[in-house]
């Protein structure tokens, strides 16, 4: 996140994982204050937890809504200044818990050309060997880098 | 097709032990071989013979079979794109299909090889029904499917989740928590494990029926090695 920042590029973290009110606390805790990206909340309804509007935040009602996660997505890619955006998506590892691995690969298609379109970067995060083969195929061929995460954090490449 | 058979066609009709003619012979080998066969003219491309296992596997009989152009009858390749006569190849052991009466490719596994017959060549082709393996290749592509799948909805979000409720457990410890937090996290965690229970009892059940058609082509490929 810190270097997405440096490169004055505005995040817009895509979750499915953590709670809006949770990741808020845990980048502060590494000094990026909220006002610093925008989230597409698809977690904190899904726990039952309160919904509160927020000009930088969107959310869904459920992780395996893909439907209302693609709209948001694309409302919320509006509302964010112009300039260089990037999606940081956490995680598709968790996706899959709520769809199979063939209609999150087409999903992942379906806004990785959005992105395309939009000229906006985007940061899939996924464990490692946590895809498929053929989700790996078809995003190796819609991508253009897959990173190691432990291999880039021994080498210091950057993102 | 046995290549003692063709390598020394004149042996057994040679054997003084031997009371039958050899047509006789050859004849019912011809008809009780449970390999299909068919005999073609390679210059006509018409059939002319057929035993009776080739008239099981494509569903038409003698009458039917023998006289008829083999392309676009029981060979799906075009008229002018026969590996053997025109592209010159060889074929032995070769997967393909033959389309059978109501239009349907039977996957088969066939040889051609070519033999003269009283001055004239012709093709001889044998081929076995591969639908049963086909049929296991399919399973097990299925069943390989659904345990690949299983992993990735099963397995992998279960070690993310693991590692999630032993950084709770760690911050709960340390007093560092907000209640609505902990109860928000647990509730997601809560969640998705019955989504994963739900994950897994439709799996089996996939599994069991095992419906192909959940499967991308893609990964059936690459289970198969392609």
């Amino acid at each position: 996140m810190k270097k997405i920042l440096a490169s004055n590029c505005t995040p817009l973290i895509v979750t499915v994982n953590k709670p809006n009110k949770i990741l808020v606390k845990i980048y502060a805790r590494d000094g990026i204050g909220s006002e610093a990206f925008y989230i597409v909340d698809a977690v904190t309804q899904y726990s039952g937890g309160e919904c509160t509007p927020a000009p930088k935040v969107k959310y869904v009602n459920n992780p395996s809504n893909l439907t209302d996660l693609g709209i948001a997505i694309t409302e919320m890619l509006k509302l964010m200044p112009h300039g260089k955006k990037c999606i940081l998506f956490d995680s598709v590892s968790m996706l899959l818990i709520h769809i199979p691995s063939a209609t999150a690969s087409k999903f992942l298609h379906f806004v990785v050309n959005k992105l395309k379109l939009s000229d906006v970067s985007g940061i899939f995060l996924s464990v490692e060997k946590g895809l498929d083969p053929v989700v790996m195929a078809q995003m190796s061929a819609s991508v253009d880098n897959i990173l190691d995460f432990e291999q880039v954090s021994s080498t210091g490449c950057n993102l | 097709m046995n290549p003692r058979m063709t390598e020394q066609p004149l042996g057994l009709m040679n054997d003084p032990t031997c009371k039958l003619p050899s047509g006789d012979i050859f004849r019912k080998i011809f008809e009780k071989i449970q390999t299909a066969i068919l005999i073609i003219d390679p210059e006509s491309h018409r059939i002319v013979d057929a035993n009776p296992i080739a008239e099981h596997i494509t569903g038409r009989n003698r009458i039917e079979l023998v006289g008829s152009m083999c392309h676009q009858f029981v060979c799906p390749v075009k008229h002018g794109e026969c590996p053997v006569i025109d592209y010159h190849e060889e074929v032995r052991n070769q997967e393909g299909t033959i389309i059978n009466k109501n239009g349907e490719n039977v996957p088969i596994l066939k040889t051609v090889a070519k033999v003269d017959i009283k001055g004239k060549e012709y093709l001889i082709e044998s081929f076995i029904d591969v639908t049963d393996r086909k049929m296991a290749e399919e399973r097990q592509a299925t069943l390989i499917a659904y345990l690949s799948e299983s992993i990735l909805r099963v397995k992998k979000p279960l070690e993310l989740m693991s590692d999630d409720l032993r950084q709770i457990a760690s911050l709960a410890v340390a007093g560092d928590y907000d209640a609505e937090d902990i109860r928000m996290q647990l509730q997601i965690h809560a969640n998705n494990l019955d989504q994963i229970v739900k994950n897994l009892e439709e799996l089996k059940e996939k599994a069991v029926t095992e419906k192909p058609v959940d499967i991308p082509p893609e990964f059936r490929d690459f289970l198969r090695g392609k």
